[in-house]
């Protein structure tokens, strides 16, 4: 492989990053068409909206949600995907059941779950842990089935019993596997929650798209859009850095980390 | 596995299932929640089987498919074609990588406003946020499964006289279809879910509509059949996709 440029990490992405931005400009100007205004005038919204205490309480009501559901969902999908992965009888008794619910869109049960919960944080943040916790379910019972026998087998000769087996064999196993899983879930914890705010339209990030789009202030719109993919792209960037140091010693695991809703 | 354990397994399943029918026709028969709130679970599936045969209803499942369908075509072509050509060009690649890297993980359903205000509140933009989001998985495993081809097949083949493009299509695609055919069923279920949600953001037919119209109105038993139905299409694409899988792949060496 030649490599003519020094590899500055972090590089290709900015270059996307503008080369988009510039090829949104060029559209809007080419195009001209009241639904999509120029980049620059959209990106001339983001401090507007980012110094708006209104504003800046529904984005953080609704980071906040996320994190509540998300940290929910991995306690309680964790061990049950290690479960199942270690015994035949509880992949027996969850895999049809998450079957059945893996096609419904969580953001979908918004309407009955307000039924009963109300239009609160509570529905919401329900949603977010029903949506998350699927994929880690799944990482964690494909990882822990992974898990060699003969380390587990020296374990139990040795004398540890079985909760300690899964908790220290088992758990540090399939944790790359299972990063893979909180990735994914991490990219739908928050296409759960903007989901959810569109649907039910109270507050948060969601709220504010539709809003701004109700009152034709389509450069809000675009510069909210703008706010949900640098929140995206951060996450997911972070997480990555603290994937790599938890799991150095594993090879790298080519997974696909696009999640559903 | 013989037979015996894997009806077994299966009576296994089915128990949480049958659990929570259960307990949701004791929660609605006790009287606790109203019928209001929890309709008791035999008024659904009446329902159900009633909608299954009214024309109006299968005909918001059929605005629902098409644009399902139209969306996750679009992205077959354009994600298996941008993989192929990212794993046969590296200029391709040094482009497509990044872009991918920055537009992967942004919740495409942000996107769904600004596709409204381009393309209107018709067809066109629930199709594009379909496509939008069901494109990534294909891409990527075209991508990794393509790029991961043993290189000596490719060797073989041109030394053998095939062009480098037919290589691309005759070879390396083939080669990598396993992995290809994985991204298209995460992307078929992603279709699936995506076009319910649009449908429920924004519409005026399909089953997302229904179950938000039937939510203005509290008519709770209408609001679970299209719930239930979008699960059962799901099996039924998942099941009818395997089968497509299983038969393209039949000269692969069994997974698992």
């Amino acid at each position: 492989m030649t490599t003519r440029l020094p590899a500055i990490p972090g590089l290709p992405p900015l270059l996307a990053c503008a080369g988009l931005l510039a090829a949104w400009e060029l559209a809007a100007r080419f195009f001209d068409i009241s639904g999509l205004p120029p980049a620059h005038e959209a990106l001339r919204e983001l401090p507007v909206i980012l110094t708006d205490p209104e504003s800046l309480l529904n984005i953080l009501a609704s980071i906040k949600r996320m994190i509540v559901g998300f940290a929910f969902a991995l306690a309680f999908a964790i061990p049950v995907g290690l479960m199942m992965g270690r015994s035949r009888f509880t992949a027996a008794f969850f895999n049809p059941l998450l079957m059945i619910i893996y096609p419904v869109p969580k953001a979908a049960l918004m309407p009955v779950i307000m039924l009963w919960l109300g239009v609160g944080d509570a529905s919401k943040t329900l949603v977010i842990f029903l949506g998350v916790s699927l994929p880690v379910i799944y990482h964690a019972y494909q990882g822990a089935r992974a898990v060699e026998e003969k380390m587990l087998w020296s374990a139990a000769a040795m004398g540890m019993d079985a909760r300690a087996r899964l908790m220290r064999i088992v758990l540090p196993a399939a944790l790359p596997e299972i990063m893979v899983g909180i990735r994914t879930g991490l990219v739908l914890a928050l296409i759960t929650m903007v989901t959810s705010e569109m649907i039910a339209r109270q507050q948060g990030v969601g709220d504010i798209l539709f809003n701004a789009m109700a009152m034709a202030q389509y450069d809000t719109v675009y510069a909210t859009i703008v706010i949900i993919g640098i929140l995206g792209f951060v996450i997911d960037a972070a997480f990555e850095l603290l994937r790599g140091r938890m799991v150095a010693w594993a090879e790298p695991v080519h997974e696909i980390a696009v999640g559903t809703t | 596995m013989t037979l015996a354990r894997r009806s077994g397994e299966i009576l296994i399943g089915i128990l949480p299932i049958a659990a929570i029918v259960a307990l949701w026709h004791a929660i609605a028969a006790s009287g606790i929640a109203p019928a209001a709130i929890l309709p008791p679970p035999f008024a659904v599936f009446t329902r159900l089987a009633q909608q299954f045969g009214n024309p109006q209803f299968l005909g918001n499942a059929g605005i629902t498919l098409f644009r399902l369908f139209a969306g996750f075509s679009i992205a077959l072509v354009v994600g298996v074609g941008l993989g192929l050509a990212a794993t046969g060009s590296r200029t391709v690649e040094s482009l497509v990588k990044p872009l991918v890297r920055v537009l992967a993980p942004l919740p495409k359903v942000a996107l769904y406003p600004a596709m409204v205000l381009i393309l209107g509140f018709d067809d066109a933009s629930k199709i594009a946020l379909v496509a939008a989001d069901a494109v990534f998985p294909i891409l990527l495993a075209t991508y990794q499964g393509t790029s991961a081809v043993e290189p000596k097949l490719v060797w073989s083949a041109r030394a053998a006289g095939t062009s480098q493009r037919a290589v691309l299509f005759k070879i390396v695609l083939m080669a990598a279809l396993p992995s290809v055919l994985t991204g298209c069923r995460i992307g078929l279920i992603i279709s699936c879910i995506v076009v319910f949600l649009a449908e429920m953001i924004t519409s005026t037919d399909g089953l997302g509509y229904l179950l938000v119209r039937a939510g203005r109105n509290f008519q709770t038993v209408d609001m679970f059949v299209p719930l239930i139905s979008i699960s059962i299409l799901g099996l039924a694409l998942n099941a009818a996709f395997n089968m497509l899988r299983a038969f393209l792949l039949r000269g692969f060496p069994e997974e698992h």
